[in-house]
């Protein structure tokens, strides 16, 4: 167990946590219908309003790392980490971030603009950008930390996966705070690439709901900072598993969902009536609700509700584990619990919340799959 | 933090096995005119081999080859994949079909765009289910994935592999990184006190976190590899730190030298100190007396 002393999100509900809260509250979604550059699909995404005015240096230059000061700015956050430096000095605070997309918005403007030549133009020249660590490295600068720095890249799974890292980063006393987060913007490699695959909604996504078309996308940027610090919120443990069959299509009775979840609630001590509340991955799909909800009603306890959230949020991919550790983390601090936007009726077979609810939470578990078969299931708590 | 190395697998210009670098370093040198061969990793399914690209099959075919040499269960071991750029063909075929104003993407080659598509092929490969990951570090990318491998071997008690791969690319991205030779590298970690394995290969590895500040306060350098050609190559791709490792440690095989050292970059402020040491084999344990 490890503690959460300080948490933001900059995400399609707003710019830090009040700004979340109160689209929690108003029930508005952050979903609108999409009016992005150079993009012909007919969908809904969940867009961060990003100030022209947020920049960051020449070198760093890309959507994701505008997305990633905009967020630090966001509940002081920038702030406490740097007396989280100060107090412990620099080389012994970690980072370690979680993205799908790092700053390939920047790669694919590089390509734009260089047209039939061979070559980019010298602006985009960023050896430091064009990479999966661009999140992580620029954190690091932007930051003052000189400890361990990675960024976790596993699809959808990627910044659920970095508290698993975080974890043990502290109990091997290798840190003694971690900055984790995750951000993915959206860009035409996401949303064309799923569109090829047909999973893209022409509506705002449904989780759960028997009418559902599939996902809608969304970009975000979120942290929290770890330590062994006592604070009001913990993570209780981290559950990891790979399904072994498919690169894009989950196990069919979710095999590794459930080993992923099960792995989890081992870490934590904890049994599935020890959970007032599981955040799903719940994409809005038709395949992976149907194997979630299976592994769900096979685990779930007569205690539990469930609920997804990407029809608030979008599905913001490797920020995806990030942002539903906050709306999780959220629901324990303030106990509503997030209802699943935009579905009316659920399947059965499950207790999804329809509607937000007020309800004391002390334990959540939330769920994060992605491509490559890659699951991850992280547990927090009231501490 | 301490593991044992007790498999290797590597893949690059003129080794396609551990027997080829151990051969290599026997001659002194890899041949100027050696050949980088494209591997076919046979373990994939056939249904998705024919879906992967050469950093998948770079990735998939060390991993395998490091189990079989440390002799461990392929289906239980759990995994770190790590590349400094990631797959830039696949980036490249992306963004250039985004700039068309039909923009298709192949199906296939946006799946195998996520960076832990490595892991998935090698997942599904070795039906393993245990937890796996990628890790991205930029140039640091080698001894960032050691060192979070050997941490997850401190905390789960198993084996645990580590692969590290970057492939040759060309303009644009060569503008911006240039990568002249595909290479890749796996090892099989394991915990320090665990009962020797079917594998010829032990050495310990300490790791020692030193800031940068402190490296050049002591006026050391990153560890280069040595042997004539081997050198060529590690300048030429980002996992050089990973070329450096496996020479000492074939070279701790093969000669009288008990111990090493070696300095390698972890992230842009952060350094790793590597003590190795030849482990001492078990004479009771035929599987593992045969180098004593």
């Amino acid at each position: 167990m490890v503690y959460v002393n300080q948490l933001t999100l900059t995400s399609a509900l707003g710019a830090g946590l009040d700004q979340m809260r109160a689209s929690l509250q108003a029930d508005h979604s952050g979903l609108s219908a999409a009016e992005w550059p150079h993009c012909d699909v007919p969908c809904y995404v969940g867009a961060v309003n990003l100030p022209v005015e947020i920049s960051v240096s020449a070198q760093r230059l890309s959507r994701n790392n505008r997305l990633v000061e905009y967020a630090l700015q966001q509940d002081n956050f920038a702030a406490h980490v740097a007396a989280a430096v100060s107090r412990y000095g620099a080389p012994r605070v970690g980072i370690v971030m979680g993205t799908s997309t790092s700053s390939i918005d920047r790669t694919e403007q590089a390509y734009r603009e260089m047209g039939q030549e061979e070559h980019f133009a010298e602006e985009f020249i960023q050896p430091r950008t064009h990479n999966p660590h661009a999140p992580g490295d620029f954190l690091a600068e932007r930051l003052g930390i000189t400890g361990p720095c990675i960024t976790v890249s596993a699809a959808c799974a990627s910044s659920a996966k970095v508290f698993a890292v975080a974890e043990r980063w502290l109990q091997q006393n290798l840190v003694d705070a971690v900055v984790v987060g995750g951000a993915d913007t959206l860009c035409l490699s996401v949303i064309y690439g799923f569109h090829s695959l047909q999973l893209v909604s022409d509506e705002p996504c449904r989780p759960f709901s028997p009418q559902r078309k599939g996902i809608s996308l969304g970009e975000a940027a979120g942290f929290a900072l770890l330590s062994n610090e006592p604070a009001e919120l913990a993570v209780l443990g981290v559950g990891e598993s790979c399904d072994a069959y498919h690169m894009s299509s989950a196990h069919p009775e979710g095999l590794g969902a459930e080993l992923s979840m099960q792995r989890a609630l081992a870490a934590s001590d904890i049994g599935m009536q020890d959970v007032d509340y599981v955040n799903l991955h719940g994409t809005g799909t038709r395949a992976n609700d149907e194997t979630e909800g299976k592994v769900c009603a096979r685990m779930a306890s007569a205690h539990t509700v469930f609920s997804a959230t990407k029809g608030w949020t979008g599905h913001t991919l490797g920020a995806a584990g990030i942002v539903e550790a906050v709306l999780s983390m959220n629901a324990i601090l303030t106990d509503l619990v997030p209802g699943t936007m935009h579905t009316s009726c659920a399947e059965p077979g499950l207790p999804i919340l329809l509607e937000s609810v007020e309800r004391r939470v002390n334990t959540v578990l939330s769920n994060s799959f992605g491509f490559g078969g890659n699951n991850c299931s992280v547990v927090f708590a009231r501490a | 933090m301490k593991a044992n190395v007790i498999g290797l697998g590597i893949w690059g210009r003129g080794m396609t096995s551990y027997a080829d670098l151990q051969r290599v370093l026997e001659l002194g040198g890899l041949p100027a005119d050696a050949e980088f061969l494209a591997p076919k990793p046979e373990a994939i399914p056939a249904r998705e081999r024919r879906r992967a690209g050469l950093m998948i099959n770079l990735a998939v075919s060390v991993a395998h080859q490091a189990c079989e040499h440390a002799g461990v269960d392929k289906a239980s071991i759990p995994s770190v994949f790590v590349s400094s750029m990631g797959d830039t063909d696949i980036t490249d075929y992306m963004c250039r079909k985004l700039t068309q104003p039909e923009k298709l993407l192949s199906p296939t080659k946006f799946h195998n765009s996520v960076h832990n598509a490595p892991s998935g092929y090698w997942t599904i490969s070795a039906e393993n289910r245990a937890p796996s990951t990628f890790v991205g570090g930029d140039q640091y990318s080698f001894g960032a994935g050691l060192l979070e491998a050997v941490s997850q071997v401190q905390a789960s008690n198993t084996p645990v592999l580590l692969v590290a791969y970057d492939i040759a690319n060309q303009a644009p991205f060569a503008d911006v990184t240039p990568i002249g030779e595909s290479f890749a590298a796996a090892l099989v970690l394991a915990p320090p006190d665990a009962p020797g394995v079917g594998s010829e290969l032990s050495v310990s590895v300490q790791l020692q976190p030193l800031s940068i500040a402190q490296l050049q306060a002591q006026g050391r350098a990153y560890s280069k590899v040595s042997a004539p050609g081997l050198d060529e190559l590690a300048a030429q791709n980002p996992m050089a730190g990973g070329l450096a490792l496996l020479e000492q440690l074939v070279n701790l095989q093969q000669t009288q030298t008990k111990s090493a050292e070696l300095v390698l970059p972890a992230a842009s402020q952060l350094a790793l100190v590597l003590d190795l040491q030849a482990v001492q084999r078990n004479a009771s344990n035929p599987q593992t007396a045969q180098v004593n």
